[in-house]
């Protein structure tokens, strides 16, 4: 109350705080990439809406035989185990997260998973989000790379539409090129847009159905393994 | 609904926050970039549910829009814009760097001894 009379007033005073929102998911983020960084495992947050092929991708990845070291797959769906499974017929070890409500992973439901999967170090781990190209932009995983994928199927207008995912893709993909020749997608539209919203980022066409565009992918994840790991490539 | 998971990163902060002595939340400042892709109303809506039966309870919440600002990529003017991108004034070029506008800080809580 009011401490010069006390007359009941409510004396109402002001804190500084100037934090992030999301600061404890940084923060947890932060603990998980120190982690993985120290056990030389290169992390993916892999993005994109339901339905452009992140799991078929993850699938010829694995069987394309890749040398960017062993993969290990964190799935994250709403619900069922289906992507792990297919997953682990594709020959990766994986877990499944199933978020329930949940529309995006968050660091802490990567910090939990890590516990139940075994590394030896120096695999590749790539964090499957939950389809949507919305909520995952703003939750950092602990990850050292984002990769979006996206399809021609979902338009030209898709960078436009959903600017922070785009904006916070380190590399984007568009999966299913096979397409193209059968939809009114023009390829050169959909670059000027992405280059709009993120100039920074390398976009890769590719088909993960034909493998198609694979091996520059894989080249390029390989290529951004080793400026991970640095001068120690001796790790297998 | 990304907002439910800020509104509980917010709540999470005031609650640490607050000393023994902060009885009750009276407001809460928070700036947002224009360009971060946050519904100011489904934030507001998503933390007066979940600040139900803490110090937050009927707290009011105070979201200050940060303008965003983007560099062109083309001709490095750097621009104010409206929406989640911008089209340069000066060359007429989509979108470019974004400079400000992607922020979403809790600045202050002011809190009440009664």
């Amino acid at each position: 109350m009011c401490e010069t009379c006390g007359c009941g007033v409510p004396s109402v005073h002001t804190i500084a705080v100037h934090e992030r929102l999301l600061a404890s998911n940084e923060s947890i983020a932060e603990h998980n990439r120190l982690h993985l960084t120290t056990r030389k495992i290169f992390t993916i947050n892999l993005m994109g809406a339901p339905g452009a092929g992140k799991t078929t991708l993850l699938e010829a990845m694995i069987r394309g035989r890749s040398r960017s070291g062993r993969f290990v797959v964190i799935e994250g769906d709403q619900a069922t185990d289906r992507d792990s499974a297919r997953i682990r017929l594709a020959g990766a070890s994986a877990y499944q997260i199933e978020t329930g409500l949940g529309c995006h992973l968050e660091a802490t439901q990567i910090h939990h998973a890590l516990h139940h999967l075994e590394f030896a170090g120096g695999e590749t781990l790539i964090l499957e989000n939950v389809g949507n190209l919305v909520c995952p932009a703003l939750f950092d995983l602990g990850e050292h790379l984002r990769v979006l994928v996206t399809a021609p199927t979902e338009g030209v207008e898709k960078p436009l539409k959903y600017p922070p995912i785009f904006r916070a893709a380190d590399i984007v993909l568009l999966n299913k090129c096979d397409l193209i020749p059968y939809l009114s997608f023009d390829s050169g539209e959909w670059t000027e847009y992405v280059r709009g919203v993120n100039p920074r980022a390398a976009i890769f066409e590719l088909s993960a159905a034909t493998g198609d565009g694979l091996a520059a992918w894989l080249a390029e994840l390989e290529r951004r393994r080793f400026g991970f790991l640095g001068s120690d490539a001796s790790v297998p | 609904m990304h907002e439910v998971a800020l509104a509980r990163g917010l709540l999470e902060i005031v609650e640490r926050t607050l000393t023994p002595r902060d009885r009750r939340v009276v407001r809460v400042n928070v700036s947002i970039g224009a360009a971060a892709g946050i519904v100011s109303e489904s934030l507001t809506f998503a933390f007066l549910a979940i600040a139900e039966g803490t110090r937050a309870q009927g707290a009011e919440l105070v979201i200050t829009t940060v303008p965003a600002r983007s560099r062109c990529r083309a001709c490095k003017t750097s621009y104010a814009f409206e929406g989640l991108i911008g089209r340069c004034p000066g060359c007429g070029c989509l979108g470019g760097e974004l400079q400000s506008g992607n922020e979403m800080v809790l600045q202050t809580i002011e809190v009440a001894d009664v």
